[in-house]
């Protein structure tokens, strides 16, 4: 599911109108609450809103910004592009100094090295975590239920998003067994993981090769109420990673089969494997089984991909992959070489 | 390896079976008789073959040698000329012995390819020896090792887990390693070494802890660097730096090998022989440690920013002669 901060500024709003009309009139508050979407999207300030709902907003525009628009602009645009974002991140910040997501943004970009986020991550996590459930403890009791649990959820949004950076950083950081306690412990807060943290948990258990501790992790999955099943790119990746280093190919083979099922563009992008930046509001909000989505997994799955002595770049499971993957859809194959020949050519046009 | 040795002892070994029943003394003769001149007591294809070998690895080593003279075009060229030439003396070996694992063992290593293709043929080379042979055992000394014949099947075993190691394949690594360990507690090849770089790469505290008693807990550089790979791997940041300390005091020129990394030729076929407590072990354990440094990727930057780190490395540099590159270029 990951985070869609658009949505969640709807919520944020939707919920603050919802408790500024008035409870007793009901026929009248529905009819009001017709017009909620409108203003939403075209005047927006005419809506009753808090300087943290702002600062909320505020992180949307910037991860629209750098997370959606960056990876496609132009060398010239990036750079106007980066400015924006950080000037909205700065203005969020000094709107709410408790904006956990414009911090975390921030600290992002300008960290020197993955391990330096990671220890402001780190140091830090205590304070989101207080901060959230105080927010949290704040609620109004005499909230009608549902609203109650969605201001709880929203509430401890922050701090969820925070941990699944702390773990996403410690398994490109090499820590996978720390990646692993703090994936844990988001699912014990979290058991629906709305973060998706388990895809986190599931490479650093394919870095460990601990076959046995990943199967826990995907049969724990229906139990804990996380509906999808286990054929996403993230657990088969990481299953396909365990029987290539255990030396059983056939098995590797068959999860690729599977995967090249599962995701009908698989192939092409399983032989070009391009690495992304990461989403830096938290991992990209993408369609499941869409031609995004195995990319996604492929570039965070690039510390299995990219492991070993491999002269020609792509890591020894890299190179494996990608030649599987060419073998099975000798077409996808042709499409990658004809694209990356265009490129060449046009790249030596310029 | 040291061949020229094996060889004698495989040889006179062989003649003792013939002259059964020899005397202790009788037969430190005849071992003396083979030293002088080997070639004089070769009677059959097996070690008609290990000869050869023996007579190639001389001869590779002695134009490596020379490399020092040699500038990189001629280091290229003289390279592959002698990797080619070892080649086709291991295949000629098989010609006279097709069960020669040295020669088998060699002309894998001999050939620049992929590790991912290096690994499936010495996992099939392996397999082909236990068919043969059966599983490795220690035997009645408690120590396979000390029986000269078993030592091919040994190091083809120990140069496998190094490349399990190259293809991340670490619990491979640890498994044959372990494995080694208990048919050969001697551990002649260092086994241990690998053994330890594959455990902190899987961040098995026990398994490290294992085997640093084993080894007596006064280590050397490959105990020494996986000690700081794991408190890093951990986070325990006060117990890593500790570590890296002990690394750059206790291993000859850690510091600066760490981060100016230094060419190390493939092993041939085993791993070159170190004087304790020397340059060339720190730069073998890097060398060795390598791929696993290179999925911390903020490992050396962590470790140069440490205090005195890079300015021990920048000394030992200066002291011995060596040109200190830039990371940028």
């Amino acid at each position: 599911m990951a985070f869609d901060p658009q949505r969640e500024d709807y919520q944020r709003l939707g919920i603050r109108f919802a408790q500024s009309l008035h409870k007793s009139d009901a026929r009248n508050a529905a009819r009001t609450f017709a017009t909620f979407g409108r203003r939403f999207a075209q005047d927006r300030d005419s809506l009753p809103q808090t300087d943290s709902d702002r600062a909320f907003h505020l992180v949307v525009l910037a991860t629209r910004a750098i997370d959606y628009e960056l990876p496609f602009a132009t060398d010239l645009k990036a750079a106007q592009i980066i400015e924006d974002g950080h000037r909205m991140l700065d203005e969020a910040i000094a709107l709410d100094p408790h904006c956990y997501d414009a911090i975390r943004m921030k600290a992002a970009a300008t960290n020197p090295s993955f391990d330096a986020f990671l220890g402001f991550l780190n140091e830090r996590q205590e304070e989101v975590r207080a901060w959230c459930e105080g927010e949290r403890a704040r609620i109004p009791l005499d909230e009608p239920d549902e609203r109650y649990r969605l201001l709880a959820d929203l509430a401890m949004r922050p701090y969820v998003r925070w941990v699944a950076a702390q773990a996403e950083e410690a398994l490109i950081c090499g820590r996978n067994k720390e990646a692993l306690r703090l994936s844990h412990m988001l699912l014990e807060l979290d058991p629906h993981d709305v973060a998706d943290v388990r895809f986190t948990a599931a490479y650093a258990y394919a870095k460990l090769e601990d076959q046995q501790g990943l199967e826990a992790l995907v049969s724990s999955n229906h139990a804990a109420g996380r509906l999808r099943p286990p054929d996403d790119a993230w657990t088969q990746l990481a299953r396909l990673a365990i029987h290539f280093k255990r030396h059983d190919p056939s098995a590797a083979e068959a999860v690729l089969d599977a995967l090249l099922a599962s995701y009908p563009h698989a192939a092409e992008a399983l032989i070009r494997q391009n690495e992304l930046p990461d989403g830096v509001f938290s991992r990209l909000a993408v369609i499941p089984y869409s031609e995004d989505e195995i990319i996604l997994a492929i570039s965070e799955g690039m510390v299995l991909l990219q492991e070993g002595v491999e002269p020609q770049g792509h890591g020894v499971l890299g190179e494996w992959v990608s030649g599987m993957a060419a073998k099975r859809r000798p077409q996808a194959l042709l499409a990658v070489l004809a694209q990356q020949s265009q490129q060449n050519d046009s790249g030596e046009d310029r | 390896m040291n061949a020229q040795e094996e060889l004698v002892r495989r040889l006179a070994l062989k003649r003792k079976q013939k002259l059964d029943p020899l005397s202790d003394e009788a037969f430190a003769e005849l071992e003396l008789a083979v030293r002088q001149n080997p070639l004089g007591f070769v009677d059959d294809d097996e070690e008609q073959a290990f000869s050869l070998i023996v007579k190639a690895l001389a001869t590779f080593e002695e134009s490596v040698r020379d490399d020092d003279l040699r500038d990189d075009a001629q280091y290229v060229a003289e390279r592959k000329r002698r990797l080619d030439a070892l080649a086709a003396t291991c295949q000629q070996a098989l010609l006279l012995d097709e069960n020669c694992l040295d020669a088998a063992l060699i002309a894998e290593l001999a050939v620049d390819r992929p590790q991912n293709e290096l690994f499936e043929r010495l996992f099939e080379l392996e397999a082909r020896a236990q068919d043969r042979l059966g599983a490795l055992e220690a035997g009645v000394t408690g120590d396979a090792w000390t029986n000269v014949f078993l030592r091919p099947r040994l190091r083809l075993q120990a140069a496998f887990a190094r490349t399990c190691i190259n293809t991340a394949r670490f619990r491979m690594a640890v498994d044959t390693c372990t494995s080694l360990l208990a048919t050969a507690p001697l551990d002649a090849l260092g086994a241990r070494f690998t053994c330890a770089l594959a455990m902190v790469r899987l961040e098995d505290e026990d398994g490290f802890n294992w085997l640093d008693a084993r080894e007596g807990r006064h280590g050397n550089a490959w105990f020494h660097l996986s000690r700081v790979i794991l408190m890093y791997k951990l986070g325990r940041m006060s117990a890593a730096r500790r570590a890296l300390r002990g690394f750059d005091r206790l291993c000859v020129g850690g510091a600066y090998l760490l981060l100016q990394p230094t060419y190390v030729d493939v092993y041939l076929p085993d791993r070159p022989s170190f004087v304790p407590n020397s340059f060339e072990e720190t730069m073998l354990a890097v060398h060795e440690a390598d791929p696993i440094i290179a999925d911390i990727p903020d490992f050396a930057l962590w470790a140069s920013s440490q205090p005195d780190f890079l300015a021990s490395a920048q000394d030992y540099c200066a002291r011995n002669g060596f040109e200190w590159r830039s990371w940028d270029e």
